[in-house]
């Protein structure tokens, strides 16, 4: 229990009807993860195995049916939403599949919005939105709208708005789905390069094979199950089998 | 906070288009209640002046038995020393002039038949001071010249119902002090038009000489005071009410709006329409509005669930969506102030009339006033109505479920 994220037996069902009592999905069955500060880590699997009920179960936007989770010592489950939104601003930066980024404002004023709802002063402000856009090579284009951005350099701005207020932990959610490969390559190697120089925690899903040779640790779901959890250093992969058989 | 104004403020650019029909509406919502309200402001400052300038004047200053007086004796009850009241009201700022009236009752007859009258004996003199004019239709007014003691005027439908004209005889009716009958010649000088039918057909003016050679009198039943301005008058009222405390007998001080039985019945009027009229424009803006932002809401559910999955607290997205109806109540209200303003110009500048409003004989003149006050109340009303319109799309737009706007296409 002494890592960044403690997930413990965690499931999330999805009630499909309302009207016909106990008509329901389950997304997760009993999953467990623990992540150390400073991972680098994909969550794998395809589509519907549950890879992004686990990002948003970890990011606090949702809340798992049973288990527990804890980020950064907090036990999650016990929160208030008030306290699970102080949460989210302080300790997780968020990518999303689609870039999402607030189309009235420029690159900077994206990457400057984490800090302005945390309430950080503008001058500092101003100093960390500089920095954020520079460590993801996007100084020059600070100023332009994401409308008039390619969808790389969207995703990048995107990066940078997770960094900025230095969380504890950054998700992505497929990340490199809306990327071409040469774009999704950079990105996913641009989000190692600030995994190692920043320290910054990342926790991305894919379903690309390709991307997962970048990654230092692979989380593999199948149906809602974490089926593998295997580290690779130096090319040496070192793999253990999790989960039971489902029925 | 000046990102999230900023924030606002771009947003309501997102849908020109649609941003654009708001403001139409909002815009024109504040024209129309300006113009209607500049067009009753119009009429209640014309009928205003219009009812102190026939004669009314700013000030009257009756005795306190006055309006215990029975009618058909009305001098009983009359100033005594009206001259030395009059010179004491003269000696008070913003004060024109001071004409002595006596407003009696009494029948008017031709030779063959009476018809009742309401008249009044007026100093022509001190009314031309005051500037005080009779709506006289054919003839002349009353002439303040030496042997003009015995000219009357009398309303158009006196006139008629007498069959009678410039230049004829009548004979006037009327209890003097005593409780005697009395009666005086006067020739006809002029008719009158007021406006008023009813008024028209019981109208009679004579001069004071007269009026106080019929009733056996030298008393009067009121002062009426002119003053330099309307504004002026709660002011010089407070300063004359102690002045005339010391005078031998005890006097009442009223002020025109007192007396403005009509304007004041018309000013309610106007103003329930203009009650009326923002009541109907604040639903109109509401209920239009409601439905604006909440299609606004629903294009960018999933950058609200962005802004939420971020940590921005709730109570921020109900502002923002707060903020950018006010922003857009702002613009609409400036839209509509400058707009209905220079829809007032052109139509002041038409030469329109209305037809004569019922009870009346004379067309109006169709006048827009500019209002300061119609406009920062307009503009409060519209911007109030966008700000209750966004309550239920913030509220709504603060309350998505994150996970499910992050995935809303």
């Amino acid at each position: 229990m002494d890592g960044l994220v403690n997930v413990e037996a965690v499931s999330r069902r999805f009630t499909l009807d309302h009207e016909k009592n106990g008509a329901y999905v389950t997304a997760l069955i009993d999953a467990s993860l623990h992540v150390s500060a400073g991972e680098f880590l994909a969550i794998s699997g395809p589509s519907g195995s549950g890879k992004s009920t686990l990002l948003n179960l970890i990011g606090c936007i949702d809340k798992p049916t049973t288990g527990s989770i804890h980020i950064d010592g907090v036990d999650t489950s016990s929160l208030k939403p008030g306290e699970m939104s102080r949460l989210r601003r302080e300790k997780i930066g968020f990518v999303f599949q689609t870039f999402n980024l607030i189309p009235v404002f420029t690159a900077a004023e994206n990457v400057e919005y984490p800090l302005l709802i945390k309430g950080v002063l503008p001058s500092s402000r101003r100093k960390r939105v500089a920095e954020a856009l520079e460590s993801v090579g996007l100084s020059a284009r600070a100023n332009q709208r994401p409308d008039l951005l390619s969808g790389g350099e969207r995703q990048r701005v995107a990066v940078a708005r997770a960094i900025v207020h230095r969380p504890a932990l950054v998700l992505a959610d497929e990340p490199t789905a809306n990327l071409d490969t040469k774009n999704a390559t950079q990105l996913i190697d641009l989000m190692h390069d600030l995994n190692r120089r920043l320290g910054l925690t990342f926790i991305f899903s894919t379903h690309d094979a390709r991307l997962l040779e970048h990654t230092d640790r692979i989380v593999r779901l199948c149906d809602g199950q974490v089926i593998s959890d295997s580290r690779q250093s130096d090319g040496h992969i070192e793999m253990s089998i999790q989960g039971g058989s489902r029925g | 906070m000046g990102k999230y104004l900023l924030l606002a403020f771009r947003n309501i650019f997102r849908n020109r288009r649609r941003t654009l029909m708001t403001l139409c509406m909002v815009g024109g919502g504040v024209a129309g209640l300006l113009l209607a309200g500049g067009y009753f402001a119009f009429m209640t400052h014309g009928l205003r002046e219009s009812t102190i300038n026939n004669g009314l004047g700013h000030i009257q200053i009756f005795t306190a038995e006055h309006f215990k007086r029975d009618e058909t004796r009305v001098l009983d009850t009359g100033i005594d020393n009206w001259r030395q009241v009059a010179a004491t009201i003269t000696t008070g700022g913003h004060v024109r002039g001071v004409a002595p009236r006596i407003e009696f009752y009494g029948m008017v007859s031709n030779g063959v038949k009476a018809v009742g009258f309401m008249g009044s004996a007026v100093d022509p003199a001190a009314e031309d001071t005051l500037g005080f004019v009779s709506r006289v239709e054919t003839g002349n007014d009353l002439d303040s010249k030496p042997g003009g003691e015995v000219e009357a005027l009398i309303g158009k439908g006196l006139a008629k119902s007498m069959g009678v004209g410039v230049g004829d005889g009548l004979t006037v009716l009327a209890m003097t002090a005593d409780g005697a009958l009395n009666g005086v010649d006067v020739q006809i000088v002029g008719i009158v038009n007021t406006g008023v039918a009813e008024m028209d057909a019981r109208y009679l003016r004579i001069t004071l000489a007269s009026a106080q050679r019929l009733l056996q009198s030298d008393r009067v039943t009121n002062l009426v005071v002119g003053l330099d301005a309307t504004d002026n008058t709660d002011k010089v009222a407070a300063e004359l009410a102690p002045r005339l405390q010391g005078l031998p007998q005890q006097m009442i001080l009223k002020k025109w709006i007192d007396l403005a039985t009509y304007y004041k019945q018309v000013n309610t009027m106007f103003n329930g329409i203009f009650l009326f009229m923002g009541v109907i424009v604040f639903f109109m803006v509401l209920m239009s509005s409601v439905n604006t932002l909440l299609m606004s809401m629903f294009e960018r559910t999933r950058e609200i669930g962005t802004m939420l999955a971020m940590g921005t607290p709730r109570s921020w997205i109900v502002a923002l969506f707060m903020l950018e109806a006010t922003l857009l109540g702002v613009m609409g209200a400036i839209v509509g102030v400058i707009g209905g303003n220079l829809l007032g110009v052109l139509l002041n500048s038409s030469g329109l009339h209305m037809p004569p409003p019922p009870g009346y004989t004379v067309a109006i003149a169709f006048r827009v006033l500019h209002v300061p006050a119609q406009m920062i109340g307009s503009s409060i009303l519209v911007i109030v109505s966008l700000a209750f319109a966004s309550i239920l799309p913030a509220v709504r737009a603060s309350k998505l479920q994150i996970a499910e706007a992050l995935s809303h296409v």
